[in-house]
């Protein structure tokens, strides 16, 4: 049942919550890592996706010559702060950060004389990009023209996502976007040529926008492998990106040939800006130079197009920072208030409410018990819309302890478990055993294999999967043969 | 010793009644386990769950406000 097993999957990832990439990355060789740890730009990007305890450990090792005795360090930490220590310990392992050893701790060489570098600078090994002289013809891309153009590739694709199972027509994003998308599951198209919204996809939606973005990535670097492209160009090249200073503009020249042909990939997702696509310099979005920074990746999030205002007020934030700058008022009577004029934000919202009234800047709706079994039947979880509703409260809404009310946070969770008041599994009944001791051999031998699902030593039988049925009959067949 | 492919449903006692007021009109159920497991036909899975749900459906009323 998705809906159960994403309760895990929660839309707010809490500060501590290691970093979606961290697993990716401690998947790959130690060749591999140590070859990106060349880079000073890659190690400082890894630094700041660590959580505070290895980013602490790593400055203490970071200008030590010698290694230091494991003893030492243990020295420092408290008894309950043990589990925390030993965690990071792992991580940092993982990661080749530092060698699995448990008499000394130290630095991997590689990654402690590249992230010295990149924090004191020095050598010209280019691995924060290049930046161009200023073109006297031309001007550069101004910070506002960027965030603009960012925004408005980046609703294209989550406007193209949500409002494919609705028969409307919205701009389509590259072929390149939508393989991407097919790929990582969050669309498919079985029901014939047009591509719709998986559950998953739904659920994307519901997250913040740095989250889908590493989530694409993420998908983006396992197609990379797919595709013979070298993984440390490619992961070098984001962080590289990530690095960056957003108004800048940065040669071409030093990339290598796939860096050079990630650029049209990262360009459709509106990763980075290019006058032309021969222009021989490239200006990253904040979408990159937010990529490992905990800064909201889009500027605001209004109507397509971006005419924001001045002083921020009318700014909608879909980003995480979206805290203080909530749009959403849920009362106890389940009417919704959404102060937004953002289509993509509405269509969101369309997922899990009712509408009722549409004005220019506000939109109101009321969960229903219908608007939310179709949530749900999608594969939307209820703890999800109820985390959805609590990131973007609006702000007059924080005043209120607990911020939505209770009622109808616990109505959301009673409909879905109303949803699931049937569970079926598929398997064999066990029954007419002809001893005691003939049911409980067999038993014993499901139970091993952990295929029982259900059991009743008083009426002699049991309910097996179907995966086991297969051993379980080798084994009577067997047994009944011998004797 | 038997075995019998069916599928385990596991549920409340109330849609277990249900199920089984259902059981009489059209049988399905193979074995009555206990009061939360009945094991039912493979094949009528899809009619069962279709039908209980019209059954709680028919239960439950919105307030359609305004």
């Amino acid at each position: 049942m998705p809906v159960q097993s994403l309760q895990n999957t929660d839309v707010i990832v809490p500060q501590h919550a290691p970093h979606p990439l961290l697993p990716f990355l401690q998947s790959q060789s130690q060749t591999t890592l140590t070859r990106l740890y060349q880079r000073p730009s890659s190690c400082l990007s890894i630094f700041r996706l660590l959580g505070p305890i290895e980013r602490q450990l790593i400055m203490n090792l970071l200008w030590l010559e010698s290694a230091l005795s494991v003893a030492t360090m243990s020295a420092w930490v408290l008894p309950e702060g043990k589990n925390a220590y030993d965690s990071a310990l792992t991580v940092m392992t993982g990661l080749h950060i530092a060698p699995n050893s448990t008499v000394k701790l130290a630095l991997n060489p590689t990654f402690k004389s590249s992230l010295r570098q990149a924090i004191t600078g020095g050598g010209n090994t280019g691995s924060f990009g290049v930046p161009t002289d200023k073109d006297g013809k031309r001007q550069s891309a101004n910070i506002e023209n960027l965030d603009a153009y960012a925004l408005e590739r980046w609703e294209t694709i989550l406007h193209y996502m949500v409002s494919s199972g609705q028969g409307q027509n919205p701009t389509k994003p590259s072929q390149g976007v939508l393989y991407l998308l097919q790929r990582s599951g969050l669309m498919n198209n079985a029901h014939g040529a047009a591509l719709q919204i998986t559950s998953s996809g739904f659920q994307f939606l519901l997250h913040s926008p740095h989250d889908q973005l590493w989530n694409l990535l993420l998908q983006y670097l396992h197609m990379a492998e797919e595709r013979q492209m070298d993984l440390v160009e490619v992961l070098s090249f984001l962080f590289m990106l990530s690095t960056m200073d957003l108004g800048r503009e940065y040669s071409t020249e030093p990339l290598s040939e796939t860096q050079k042909a990630m650029l049209e990939d990262l360009r459709d997702y509106g990763l980075v800006w290019q006058r032309k696509t021969s222009s021989k310099r490239f200006s990253p979005t904040r979408l990159a130079t937010t990529l490992t920074s905990s800064s909201p990746p889009l500027p605001s999030s209004h109507s397509t197009g971006g005419s924001r205002t001045a002083d921020g007020t009318g700014a909608v934030a879909l980003s995480s920072g979206a805290a203080q700058q909530g749009f959403i008022v849920l009362e106890t009577n389940y009417r919704i208030y959404a102060y937004t004029d953002n289509p993509l934000q509405t269509a969101v919202l369309n997922l899990f409410i009712t509408m009722k009234y549409r004005f220019p800047n506000l939109v109101v709706g009321m969960l229903t018990r219908e608007s939310v079994r179709k949530a749900l039947g999608n594969g939307i979880s209820a703890d999800q819309i109820i985390s959805y509703l609590t990131t973007h409260a609006h702000p007059q809404m924080r005043k209120n302890n607990p911020l939505l009310p209770v009622t109808v946070q616990d109505q959301i969770r009673l409909w879905e478990l109303e949803r699931n008041r049937l569970k079926s599994a598929e398997g064999y009944l066990y029954k007419d055993f002809a001893s005691q001791a003939d049911y409980e051999y067999v038993l014993a031998y499901a139970k091993q294999l952990d295929v029982v699902l259900w059991e009743n030593a008083a009426k002699r039988c049991f309910f097996g999967t179907l995966e086991g049925h297969a051993n379980v009959r080798g084994f009577i067949e067997r047994r009944t043969g011998s004797v | 010793m038997r075995a019998i492919k069916g599928v385990l449903l596991t549920c409340d006692s109330a849609v277990k009644q249900i199920l089984l007021t259902m059981n009489e009109k059209d049988p399905f159920v193979i074995e009555d386990l206990d009061d939360y497991h009945l094991v039912i036909k493979a094949d009528e899975e899809y009619r069962v769950r279709r039908e209980l749900e019209a059954e709680l459906e028919k239960n439950t009323y919105s307030l359609e406000t305004n």
